[in-house]
C-alpha cells in the first residue's frame, strides 16, 4: 500500500511526471535530504576522454566544480536494467532540475562508453540527439568517449566499475553503477540498480548542495 | 570495424579478467555475477594452530570440480604469518577481493582473487579499524558498492560486547563508525548484518564480546555471570542513512542473517545460539518490522548451539548446522511461519559453516567454531566435506583432513570459479 501511494505521488509530481512510471518502483520513503551522510569514498579516477566533436580533454573537467552524476554505457546495450534503466533515471532527474530553479547550473551529467571500438564521438553524438544540447533547462548533459581500451582502462578500474564481454564477444556484460561526485571530484555515492531511483538522487543531491552552504 | 571490435573487447577483457567467486546464496546483492553453475573453488579461512605447519591463519583453497584432476585437494594455501582467531571473509563488490579478519586482533587481509583465483594473492592489509573506531574483532565483510562494511563483535575499551559497524571503501580507507544502538531497547552487541536494498533496510544480529568468545567454552558455561553477556536482539537499520529504527528482542544470540533471495518475499531468517530457535523477520501488514520464534532446532534443553545457516536460492529449504552434535538439519522454509525439519544427518564430530551451491546440489561443511570452543582429543575433528544433495540424502564426495595437512582450524568458506573470469571468443 504504502509503496503503491510513494509510486502515484511520485508520479503526480510534475518533476518526475512523464518518467517516473517507466521506472520500477521505489519501495521505501527515503531519508530526507541532509538527515544523512554521503561518504568521501574516493577521488574520481583521471584520464583522457574524447567529447562528441572528436576532441581529447581530462576527464577531471566534466568531474569537478559542480555536483557530476555520471554513468558509464555501451550504446547498444540491451539490458532493461542495464543502460536504458540508468538513461531513464538521467531523463527524468533532469526534468526535475529543470523544474527547480534552484538546482539550475549546479549539475551536470556525464554518460561515458565502455565500448570505445563501437562507441566513436559521431556515434556517442548521434546516441546523445537532443540531450547534449543546453536548452536554458539548467543542466549540461555531456557525453564522452574515450580513444582505446587502453585509456579506458584506469577510468573502468578506478571507477570499480565491472564490466566483462560475454562469451559470444558481442556484448558487454556490466552491473550497472552510477556515480555521484562532488564539486571537489571525490565520489560521494555509488547507486546499483536497486538504489538508481531519481528521488534517492535528487535527495542526495539536496545534501551535497546542503553542505556547500 | 568488427575485428578492431573484437579487439578491443580482448584487450579490455584481458585487462580487467575479473574473478568469479561467491558464496552464492548469502552474499551481498550488491556482488556482481554469481556461480550459477559448478563452482571450481571453496576458499576456506583457515585458523592457525600453534605447532600444526606454520601455526598462522591462512586462506586455503580446496578444488571442488569433480573434473579436475585435483578435485578434493588443497591447491594453495596463503599464509598471514599470525594467528588472529581467523573466523569470517567477505567479498568486495567487484569481485576483485576478498576482505578476511581475525576475531583476536584488528587486522584484515585483502587477498586479490583477481589474477588468479586458483592462487589468491595476499595484497594489502587494513589495520586502523580499532584506533578510528574503537571497535574490535571485525567479524562481518558486507558488500556495498565501492565500501565494505564491517560488523565487528567487541570493543578496545574493555573488550566486552558493546561494538558496532565500520565503514571502509574497497581501497582500504575508514569512512565512518556506527555504535551498535543501546537505546530503545537496544543492547549494543553485534554479529551479522545483511542487507535488502528494496526495502532500504540493514538488519543486524548480537552475539557477544572478546572476553567471551575467547574464553574456553567450558570456563565460560560456567560463570553465570559471563553468559549474561550475550546478545539478544536484532535491529532493523536505514541502509541509506544507517542509523538504526528499530530494536527486535530475539533472545538467546540471533547469529546470521539470511534474506530470501526469492523476489516475491520479504523477510529473512535467523537462529539463535543459544536459544537453538528459527526467528523469522518480516514487515507486517502495517509495514512494521516484527521478529517472530517460528521453531525450534533440535531440543533446545540440550543446547545444540546452531552455528550456521545457508538458504536456498529460491527460500524455500534452509540447511541448519548445530555445533554440539554434530548435525546437519534441512528445514523446509515453504511456509516460512512454520518452518519443519525434514532431515537431519550427522556430518561431523564437530560441526560449524555451512555452505550450499546456487542449485543447491551441493554443500559444503567445516568443523571449526572458535579456537577456544572447538572439542578437544578425537572429537577436534578438523575439515571440509564436500557433500551431493539430490533432495533426500546428503552423499559425501570428498574431504580434506586439516589436521593431517597440517592447515589449521576449517572455518568459513567462500565459493570461487574460473568460468566468469572475461573471455573474449571469437574476436
Amino acid at each position: 500500500m504504502k509503496r503503491l501511494a510513494l509510486a502515484a505521488a511520485l508520479a503526480a509530481a510534475p518533476a518526475f511526471a512523464h518518467h517516473v512510471e517507466l521506472l520500477p518502483p521505489l519501495d521505501f520513503v527515503p531519508p530526507a535530504p541532509g538527515s544523512y551522510v554521503l561518504h568521501h569514498i574516493m577521488p574520481a579516477p583521471e584520464g583522457r576522454v574524447l567529447g562528441v566533436d572528436g576532441r581529447a580533454a581530462p576527464l577531471s573537467r566534466y568531474t569537478h566544480g559542480g555536483i557530476t552524476l555520471l554513468g558509464f554505457i555501451y550504446t547498444t546495450c540491451s539490458d532493461p536494467d542495464g543502460c536504458p534503466l540508468a538513461y531513464r533515471v538521467f531523463d527524468a532527474l533532469k526534468e526535475a532540475i529543470a523544474s527547480r530553479h534552484e538546482l539550475h547550473g549546479k549539475v551536470r551529467f556525464v554518460t561515458l562508453s565502455f565500448d570505445p571500438a563501437r562507441d566513436t564521438p559521431e556515434v556517442m553524438k548521434s546516441y546523445a540527439g537532443s540531450r547534449a544540447l543546453d536548452k536554458g533547462n539548467g543542466l549540461r548533459w555531456t557525453f564522452l568517449t574515450t580513444r582505446s581500451a587502453r585509456e579506458l582502462m584506469p577510468l573502468v578500474e578506478g571507477f570499480g566499475q565491472d564490466v566483462r564481454v560475454t562469451r559470444n564477444g558481442r556484448e558487454l556484460s556490466h552491473v550497472l553503477k552510477v556515480f555521484l561526485i562532488d564539486a571537489g571530484g571525490d565520489v560521494r555515492e555509488i547507486y546499483s540498480s536497486n538504489f538508481l531511483h531519481p528521488q534517492v538522487v535528487l535527495n542526495d543531491i539536496e545534501t551535497l548542495l546542503a553542505e556547500e552552504r | 570495424m568488427r575485428r578492431l571490435h573484437c579487439f578491443a573487447l580482448t584487450t579490455l577483457a584481458l585487462a580487467l579478467s575479473g574473478p568469479a567467486s561467491a558464496d552464492e546464496t548469502c552474499n551481498s546483492p550488491y556482488i556482481s555475477k554469481l556461480i550459477k553453475g559448478q563452482e571450481d573453488y571453496v576458499y576456506v579461512w583457515t585458523l592457525g594452530v600453534e605447532g600444526l605447519g606454520d601455526g598462522s591463519d591462512k586462506l586455503v583453497t580446496v578444488d571442488v570440480n569433480p573434473k579436475s584432476k585435483s578435485y578434493g585437494k588443497v591447491i594453495s594455501s596463503v599464509s598471514t604469518g599470525t594467528r588472529a582467531e581467523a573466523h569470517h571473509m567477505g567479498f568486495t563488490d567487484d569481485r576483485r577481493h576478498i576482505w578476511a579478519g581475525g576475531l583476536s586482533a584488528n587486522t584484515i587481509w585483502v587477498f586479490d582473487i583477481a589474477g588468479d583465483p586458483a592462487k589468491p594473492k595476499l595484497v594489502r592489509t587494513v589495520s586502523d579499524l580499532g584506533d578510528k573506531s574503537g571497535f574490535l574483532g571485525p567479524h562481518t565483510y558486507y558488500a556495498l558498492p565501492g565500501r565494505m562494511l564491517v560488523q565487528a563483535l567487541s570493543n578496545t575499551k574493555d573488550k566486552g560486547g558493546q561494538t558496532g559497524m565500520a565503514l571502509y571503501s574497497n581501497q582500504g580507507k575508514f569512512l565512518d563508525a556506527k555504535a551498535m544502538p543501546t537505546a530503545n531497547g537496544g543492547d549494543g552487541y553485534g554479529y551479522d548484518l545483511a542487507v535488502n536494498p528494496k526495502k532500504n533496510v540493514l538488519l543486524t544480529s548480537s552475539f557477544s564480546g572478546y572476553a567471551n568468545y575467547m574464553r574456553p567454552l567450558g570456563d565460560l558455561i560456567k560463570d553465570a555471570e559471563a553468559m549474561k553477556n550475550f546478545g539478544n536482539t536484532m535491529v532493523v537499520w536505514d541502509l541509506k542513512a544507517l542509523k538504526p529504527q528499530k530494536v527486535l528482542s530475539v533472545p538467546g544470540a540471533p547469529l546470521e542473517i539470511r534474506w530470501s533471495l526469492n523476489p516475491k518475499d520479504n523477510w529473512a531468517i535467523t537462529a539463535t545460539a543459544l536459544g537453538s530457535k528459527l526467528w523469522l523477520v518480516k514487515q507486517d501488514a502495517g509495514g512494521d518490522w516484527t521478529a517472530k520464534d517460528v521453531g525450534a532446532i533440535g531440543d533446545p534443553s540440550k543446547i545444540p548451539l546452531p552455528v550456521d545457516i545457508s538458504i536456498r536460492r529460491d527460500g524455500k529449504g534452509l540447511w541448519v548446522n548445530t555445533f554440539m552434535d554434530g548435525k546437519t538439519r534441512y528445514f523446509d522454509l515453504s511456509n516460512p511461519e512454520a518452518p519443519k525439519q525434514t532431515y537431519e544427518k550427522v556430518t561431523g564430530k564437530q560441526v560449524n559453516m555451512i555452505s550450499q551451491s546456487w542449485d543447491g546440489k551441493r554443500v559444503y561443511i567445516t568443523s571449526s567454531l572458535l579456537a577456544n570452543w572447538d572439542k578437544g582429543g578425537a572429537d577436534n575433528e578438523q575439515f571440509i566435506r564436500g557433500f551431493a544433495w539430490n533432495g533426500k540424502e546428503l552423499a559425501q564426495k570428498f574431504e580434506v583432513d586439516f589436521n593431517k595437512e597440517q592447515l589449521g582450524r576449517a572455518h568459513h568458506m567462500k565459493l570461487g570459479s574460473k568460468a566468469l573470469q572475461a573471455k573474449a571468443e571469437g574476436g
